[in-house]
């Protein structure tokens, strides 16, 4: 059985265990025990709420509770931008035109934006290898949009997620080497790692600081535009089935797209509801229709997958499923459909 | 005796012919005997006007042989930009410094500006085998600084000349422009030539703020080949390059918009028509005169009107107040005995 669970104090081993086989592209999950100590740490005080909302990290890691061991981890920021500068490239229009000549060019340009400060995150999304299959990477992934619908009121007004951007067999940004390079003077990885490491004013020193015609990078480099990672895809459609799209913004390094929603539109805020808990053996089991059910406490947020239905507004899960939760019978739960189309 | 001179009507049908040759997208001066005629026309009531400001008049120069065939050509725009905006790249550098990482280094960047609109522009100069020429071609392109020395209300204090870019060859004989390949032609969708035969070399067109880029242009993005041609002029301009940096001019600031040549430019108190020019009395030369060591002038009319230069070989000047002359550069230059003139060394 797998839950989704706010993390904990004593999870740290577990989570560099993870992050040790996350690889480039993923800057907010680098093998760095001081970094991910201090990450954790904020992520407790955040489900504590002992510090202020627009501070707050909510780090979720999933649990193979039988073997007790964590095999997947993920985040919800509830403010980007308001320490460090969030950059983005806002992909923008300008026309070219001349009556005179009969010419009419239609340029596409780089802006580099902080229009997407003060929105919210999601994050570091990583699935151990050996647990993808099934619905799991959903469980995972969507546990974070249950936590939304059920606290909306802590977060900003905008969602949005970074997703890798297209790289090389070998690892390397094409969109990296025809532009940041030439700004930055260093490699992909290091620019990388100072992001990481929250040495962002870099960024504000060196990057171009006027729009670019994307006419002017190689066809390689413009081809990564928007594009995501290979890997990234099944990650992207999902949460674009959840409500997120892509809107023109792309990463400043790799020129991954960033999707964003209003939290409002999500399919987790339109479509989720409150059930009430019955100790019983699932009588509304509909196999290949899988549900996801969230407890309701911010400290000790819990989410599993099940086969239930909830029917006027009551929900019965096996004493197992109930214990998972660190529910009882008669608490309320949160409820959505693990697949949009249900 | 060659002699520069102002341009008369009767010079159309030899400019017409002298044009004829000249490799397109290269030299700047009109092709077609009505645009050769308009600048004759142009030139000679620019000559004529009472001028308080420079504004649209342009002077176009000849250079004539003994035998009086004309052997080249050179003009000098009171301003540039009379006629609408004229547009440049001025070559910016930008600091990329990052305390933090230690980084420092420096990025280029081409603007499209407007500075040059006001300056004089020096254009369409063009000597008949160019590659023959020696010291006629100094003389021709140099003595319209002379004129600007001589009648300086009629120009700015700064002076520019915009020389024609490298280009290479491609299969089909077409002159094919790197540069313009990177930057001109994903905003104007057509060959450069083409662009240039419809705009008539012109850079004052308003087509061109309608569509080359508003935003800086980093030249690192550029590809090897565009960054490359950047500043580089023509083989056919070289010589109009060494004689206006002898004169005083500075590449490196500004290059051209299409082709990515380099654009020399100057405040006149480092052109040495200015700063350099001796204004002394010509004299008759007694025979002998004149022989012997010394140097090469050039010698210019010090009139507002009817200007003339030669070339002189004389005793150095710098010390005298006047300068002989033979009966042949008196009548070559229009003056009599004790008239002033200016005097510049080669």
């Amino acid at each position: 059985m797998l839950v989704v669970r706010a993390i904990q104090q004593n999870d740290l081993d577990g989570l560099l265990d993870l992050a040790g086989r996350v690889g480039g592209g993923m800057t907010t999950l680098k093998a760095d025990r001081a970094m991910l100590g201090n990450r954790v740490d904020v992520a407790c005080a955040s489900f504590a709420e002992t510090i202020p909302p627009e501070q707050r990290d909510y780090l979720f890691v999933m649990e193979d509770v039988a073997k007790g061991a964590m095999v997947g981890v993920c985040a919800i920021k509830s403010a980007v931008g308001l320490e460090e500068p969030f950059y983005n490239y806002r992909i923008g229009t300008l026309v070219h035109s001349s009556k005179e000549l009969n010419v009419f060019s239609r340029m596409e340009t780089l802006y580099l934006s902080n229009d997407l400060t003060g929105c919210s995150e999601l994050c570091s999304l990583f699935l151990h290898p050996d647990y993808r299959s099934g619905n799991n990477g959903k469980l995972l992934s969507k546990s974070r949009l249950l936590f939304i619908a059920q606290f909306p009121h802590l977060f900003g007004e905008k969602l949005i997620a970074e997703m890798r951007g297209f790289l090389r067999p070998d690892g390397s940004s094409p969109f990296w080497d025809s532009l940041g390079q030439h700004f930055f003077q260093m490699e992909f990885e290091r620019a990388d790692d100072l992001t990481s490491l929250g040495k962002k004013s870099f960024i504000a020193e060196l990057m171009p600081r006027h729009p670019l015609y994307i006419d002017y990078l190689p066809q390689e480099a413009q081809d990564a535009v928007g594009k995501v990672h290979v890997a990234t895809a099944p990650a992207r459609r999902l949460l674009e089935q959840e409500g997120m799209y892509y809107e023109g913004y792309v990463d400043i390094f790799d020129a991954g797209p960033v999707l964003q929603a209003r939290v409002s539109e999500l399919r987790a805020l339109r479509d989720s509801a409150l059930a009430l808990l019955d100790a019983a053996a699932p009588r509304h089991a509909e196999a290949g229709k899988p549900l996801l059910v969230a407890n309701t406490q911010l400290g000790d947020f819990r989410v599993i997958a099940c086969d239930s239905r909830p029917t006027q507004g009551r929900l019965s899960l096996s004493a197992e499923q109930i214990e998972l939760l660190h529910a009882k019978a008669g608490d309320a739960v949160r409820t959505l459909s693990m697949n949009s189309n249900q | 005796m060659f002699v520069v001179r102002a341009v008369q009507f009767a010079d159309v049908a030899p400019l017409t012919a002298l044009a004829a040759v000249a490799t397109p997208g290269v030299h700047t001066l009109p092709k077609t005997h009505e645009a050769i005629q308009r600048a004759v026309e142009h030139s000679i009531a620019s000559f004529a006007a009472q001028v308080d400001l420079p504004s649209e008049e342009s002077y176009m120069f000849v250079l004539e042989a003994g035998d009086g065939s004309l052997c080249g050509t050179a003009s000098i725009a009171a301003t540039a930009g009379s006629q609408g905006t004229f547009f440049a790249f001025r070559n910016d550098v930008i600091q990329q410094v990052s305390r933090d990482l230690n980084i420092s280094h420096s990025v280029h960047a081409l603007t499209l500006c407007s500075d040059l609109t006001g300056h004089s522009q020096l254009s369409s100069f063009y000597v008949r085998d160019w590659g023959e020429a020696g010291h006629e071609a100094a003389l021709l392109s140099r003595a319209r600084l002379l004129f600007a020395a001589a009648a300086p209300h009629r120009f700015s204090d700064r002076f520019f000349a915009s020389l024609a870019g490298v280009t290479e060859t491609v299969n089909d004989g077409e002159a094919r422009s790197p540069f313009w390949e990177a930057l001109g032609r994903k905003f104007f969708h057509m060959d450069f030539l083409e662009v240039e035969r419809l705009i008539e070399g012109a850079r004052n067109r308003s087509l061109i703020i309608e569509l080359m880029p508003h935003y800086p242009v980093y030249v690192p993005l550029l590809p090897g080949e565009a960054q490359a041609a950047m500043g580089q002029v023509h083989s056919e301009g070289e010589l109009p390059f060494r004689i206006l940096s002898d004169e005083g001019f500075e590449p490196d600031e500004f290059i051209d918009i299409f082709d990515g040549g380099p654009i020399l430019q100057a405040h006149k108190n480092s052109l040495r028509a200015f700063s350099s020019s001796l204004r002394l009395r010509a004299v008759e030369a007694a025979s002998g005169d004149n022989d012997g060591a010394g140097a090469n002038y050039l010698v210019a009319t010090a009139r507002g009107e009817n200007f003339r230069a030669v070339l002189l070989h004389s005793p150095l000047l710098e010390q005298r107040d006047e300068v002989a002359l033979s009966a042949e550069a008196m009548r070559a230059l229009d003056i009599a005995s004790g008239d002033p003139v200016l005097c510049v060394r080669l």
